[in-house]
């Protein structure tokens, strides 16, 4: 465990050491130091960097990594909670409607509220924790109250979210609107700002903190229900707590920066292969991978071309192969996907 | 008393399974439950868990009704181990076994140390020490199935509820998991009611039999008495039949094996 911590900071020091300095506009690691130093008001007599590289260093640069690694942990968390919680391996912050209740409530924005300061990000957050209800409330009148009961309801709200989505894409003007919904929806850190930091880090921070003092008891929501009640456990309290507290942190999450596809699907799969199971142990090495990929990523789309290429591509050609691989392997290895 | 079952009709979409059903089982027995497939005995087992709300009637554990009962309280009182249990992520035995006590622990506790020795204990006491870090879904039936009892003796209940603990089990694992739960009922006092297909089990390990038939008590009282030709064949059929193995020991067998002069 001790040595998976150490690798683990090696390479999240190592990745934002590479996002701080890495971009366009390219910052040497002295100067990333000198910056750090004068931030702690130490070295006052090291000499000054250019104002513009400061600008660029303070205002743009580290609320984007700040922002990228608090998305990334958060929606990674929230991922390995619905793998839990709904005892699939497969499961993923998308499972219960917020993703595409988060894209509506944007293109609504995009569309209507184009007027409105931080129109986006409000309505975002309102349609997604909408969607998750309504998927709540749909499953809660069906007689059998159990887990892949809320998951069919996930897969209904999220269809008429999405199909709300594209009527709003058909009538959306093709060389302003739609081209904004897009973009949006393929997830980008391009509009990060210390506003959006102030209004998503706290929420993603409460939120795992929560989750962790918890981890021990989703360890039990693994359990099929009637073993789980037995235990004592009253598990539609429970559920109901877990899937709040996930979904407004993945709220908070996607209404800032938009959809952030795979990323919540294949980081939880990736940190149980070092930690295994136990949410205790899974849930903080879960939140650190996810963080310090999402940065790696988010630095990779803002370098390797002029235009900055959309996150959730990205996440995409590196997480689709990786559950093929996934799959392929835990079939030689004989062990269940999960496990 | 350990358990006192009035009146009790319960059933699942409004169609009743359990009809008036009346039983009471002593302190520190073990009792196993018998009946065909579809008579209530796992019914039976979830309103006792109060897992299943009764449509009428009443379930008291150690004297207080299940109703006025919380999730946590009752799981203090009764412990269950389900026919078969299926996990889906890799937890290890020792994982499953500490499972057991969440309900002595404060909601945002965890087990300690000293948690994790005496779930070890119990390990060594069933000898399953050698598995006891294995992931849980890499073990065979049998294994699991001592592990769920493993939970249920870690849970610390007066009570342990075991729903068909032999059903998938092979001969010899039927008879080690039997044994171990006689054991366990007889030095820790425990309330044992074991739903079972085979007779045979219950005549060899059980105090008292409860016979349901189609939702009702058939028969009930201890094991010697209650398991005769009378009852059986008012259950299971005429073909069914009490010898006596040449060690003097009751088998019960259906007619047509028993002898072909029969």
């Amino acid at each position: 465990m001790k040595k998976v911590w150490l690798i683990l900071l090696m390479v999240c020091l190592g990745v934002l050491v590479l996002a701080f300095s890495a971009g366009r506009y390219a910052i040497g690691l002295k100067d990333i130091g000198v910056f750090f130093l004068h931030a702690c008001g130490i070295a006052a007599d090291l000499p000054q960097v250019p104002k513009e590289m400061q600008m660029i260093f303070w205002n743009i640069r580290v609320p984007r990594i700040v922002l990228s690694f608090a998305v990334g942990s958060g929606i990674s968390i929230a991922g390995a909670v619905f793998q839990a919680l709904f005892r699939n391996p497969l499961a993923a912050p998308e499972t219960l409607g917020a993703t595409f209740g988060a894209g509506f409530g944007a293109a609504v924005a995009i569309m209507f509220f184009t007027h409105m300061i931080m129109g986006i990000q409000t309505f975002a957050f309102l349609f997604s924790i909408l969607a998750v209800t309504a998927t709540y409330l749909l499953a809660s009148r069906c007689r059998e109250q159990s887990a892949s009961v809320l998951v069919i309801a996930g897969i209904v709200i999220s269809a008429l979210f999405e199909a709300g989505l594209s009527v709003l894409e058909y009538w959306a003007d093709p060389y302003d609107q739609l081209a904004q919904i897009l973009f949006w929806l393929w997830g980008s850190f391009q509009t990060a700002s210390w506003s959006k930091v102030e209004t998503t880090v706290p929420i993603v921070l409460i939120g795992c903190v929560m989750l962790y003092i918890f981890a021990w008891q989703l360890d039990i929501m693994t359990l099929e229900d009637e073993a789980a009640l037995s235990l004592g456990v009253n598990i539609v309290r429970w559920r109901v707590f877990y899937i709040v507290v996930s979904n407004v942190m993945i709220a908070a999450s996607v209404a800032s920066v938009g959809s952030i596809k795979w990323l919540g699907l294949i980081i939880p799969h990736i940190a149980r292969h070092f930690v295994g199971t136990e949410h205790r142990k899974l849930l903080p090495v879960t939140a650190v991978l996810g963080g310090t990929f999402l940065v790696a990523v988010d630095t990779l789309a803002r370098s390797i071309s002029s235009a900055e290429i959309p996150i959730s591509v990205l996440t995409a050609i590196i997480g689709a192969p990786y559950l093929g691989y996934l799959i392929l392997w835990k079939k030689e290895g004989g062990g269940e996907l999960g496990s | 008393m350990a358990v006192e079952i009035h009146e009790l009709t319960a059933g699942y979409d409004h169609l009743p399974i359990l009809q008036g059903i009346n039983a009471r089982f002593n302190t520190g027995r073990v009792c196993a439950l018998l009946g065909h497939n579809g008579s209530g005995k796992t019914t039976l087992m979830r309103c006792i868990n109060a897992i299943l709300k009764p449509y009428h009637g009443a379930v008291s554990l150690l004297g207080t009704d299940t109703v006025s009962l919380s999730r946590r309280q009752i799981a203090r009182i009764v412990s269950f181990v389900p026919q078969s249990s299926r996990m889906f992520f890799g937890f290890s035995c020792i994982e499953m076994i500490l499972m057991g006590g969440v309900s002595r622990m404060k909601l945002w506790a965890v087990p300690s140390s000293k948690d994790r020795q005496q779930a070890e204990l119990i390990c060594e006491e069933l000898g399953i020490t050698h598995f006891a870090e294995t992931a849980f879904n890499q073990l065979s039936g049998g294994q699991q199935q001592m592990v769920m009892v493993a939970r249920a003796l870690y849970q610390d209940t007066s009570i342990m509820l075991l729903d068909e603990p032999c059903s998938h089990l092979d001969f010899c694992n039927q008879h080690k998991v039997m044994r171990v739960i006689r054991e366990m009922a007889t030095a820790r006092g425990i309330t044992v009611l074991v739903t079972l297909h085979d007779p045979n089990l219950a005549l060899s390990y059980s105090d008292d039999v409860l016979i349901l038939k189609q939702g009702r008590v058939a028969a009930s009282g201890l094991t010697a008495v209650t398991l005769n030709n009378a009852n059986l064949q008012a259950v299971f059929g005429d073909n069914i039949n009490i010898d006596t193995t040449s060690q003097g020991m009751p088998v019960i067998v259906p007619r047509y094996v028993a002898g072909s002069n029969h």
